[in-house]
């Protein structure tokens, strides 16, 4: 390309000379000729570059008509993902309830354990103590008979609300396959919008747009971006923020 | 002790009502979010609020500045239990009146610590 510049260079250069000496020796029709020749030479240069550009047109028509993937994208796939999405947070909404309401089943259930034990175990330290009358004594032996029963069938039924909290968990495994085509999806949405740009020839401020730090404001919710400076990360540095402010 | 919950996650709400139940604060109603608490508070004699900040309709520190300027809610304690951890948030829910400011996730210890340090200075007073 630049042997072509250079050739053309000398060749308008050589032509401009044969003008000057054209108009110093007074021949005004071969000065005349001389312009004419030297216009065309600029006419065929735009019209190679207008024949570039065309070719450029066509070239990006053509990968727009390619990828009308993107139409799918936008018509199928992305309102498919927003159904997935709805369906990870009904999941795990689920799963955190039937978790919970498992536990709470389990709570009074333990503590009346603990409380019961603790009391006969006060009985029982008396007895040690000898402090306890005949009478006393078979009361307390009674009473330990049916803490024992309890406690049998108290933990068979902790065992199956601990199952129950265990199964609950299987969330994990769905709503990680639909992220993770979620994901993959994204994947696809950037890819495609990246083709957009480099077709619109804005590579340039994709590539600035890039080196960019990304700032946000307003609710964002849980930052998952480790390194941002604008976020503290922990409790302890929320409340050093909140104490430096007079807290 | 009356305490209001205000979080948009019923899940979360159900976390903090337990983890309230557990320190011995059985009195609790819940909103899920702000437009519907503001009501709830001007109408009831609830004694403390604990809200999350992210939430549709009003937001958390939306409410807080109500309450700040409603007089007869602006020396309700408020503590914040957020994702939100952007310093300038903070600074803003420091500066807007907020009494304690928790970032999710939690744990029980960190709720009870400042639950307690926030009634510690209220008695101070």
């Amino acid at each position: 390309m630049e042997t072509q510049d250079k050739l053309m260079a000398d060749v308008t250069l050589e032509q401009a000379r044969h003008l000057i000496k054209c108009l110093e020796e007074g021949r005004v029709s071969d000065a005349r000729e001389a312009i004419d020749s030297l216009s065309q030479i600029r006419e065929a240069s735009l019209f190679v570059e207008v024949g570039k550009l065309t070719r450029q047109l066509h070239e990006a028509l053509s990968n727009f008509q390619l990828d009308n993937k993107i139409a799918g994208l936008a018509a199928q796939d992305i309102p498919d993902a927003k159904q997935r999405l709805n369906y990870v947070i009904e999941t795990t909404e689920n799963a955190a309830n039937k978790t919970m309401d498992s536990v709470e089943e389990c709570l009074p259930i333990s503590q009346n354990i603990q409380t019961t034990a603790n009391d006969l175990l006060e009985d029982w330290e008396r007895l040690y103590r000898r402090e306890l009358k005949p009478g006393e004594f078979r009361k307390l032996a009674g009473r330990v008979e049916t803490f024992l029963k309890s406690v049998s069938s108290d933990s068979t039924q902790l065992n199956g609300l601990l199952t129950d909290v265990l199964m609950a968990q299987d969330y994990q495994d769905l709503t990680g396959q639909v992220i993770r085509k979620v994901i993959t999806l994204v994947q696809e949405v950037e890819e495609n919008l990246v083709e957009l740009v480099k077709m619109f020839g804005r590579v340039d401020e994709y590539n600035k747009a890039q080196q960019q730090t990304k700032k946000v404001t307003g609710v964002e919710g849980p930052v998952v971006d480790k390194n941002r400076e604008d976020v503290l990360t922990n409790q302890d540095d929320v409340d050093d923020l909140l104490s430096s402010l007079g807290f | 002790m009356k305490i209001l919950i205000v979080d948009d996650f019923s899940t979360m709400r159900r976390i903090v009502k337990n983890l309230l139940r557990d320190l011995g604060f059985t009195n609790t109603a819940e909103a899920d979010d702000g437009q519907t608490a503001l009501p709830m508070l001007q109408s009831g004699d609830f004694d403390f609020l604990v809200t999350d900040w992210n939430m549709p309709g009003m937001q958390g520190i939306d409410l807080l500045k109500n309450v700040r300027a409603d007089p007869n809610l602006k020396d309700l304690p408020v503590l914040m239990v957020t994702a939100e951890a952007k310093r300038e948030q903070i600074v803003e829910a420091a500066q807007a009146g907020v009494n304690g400011y928790i970032v999710k996730p939690f744990t029980a210890g960190t709720l009870k610590e400042k639950i307690d340090k926030i009634f510690e200075r209220i008695d101070g007073q």
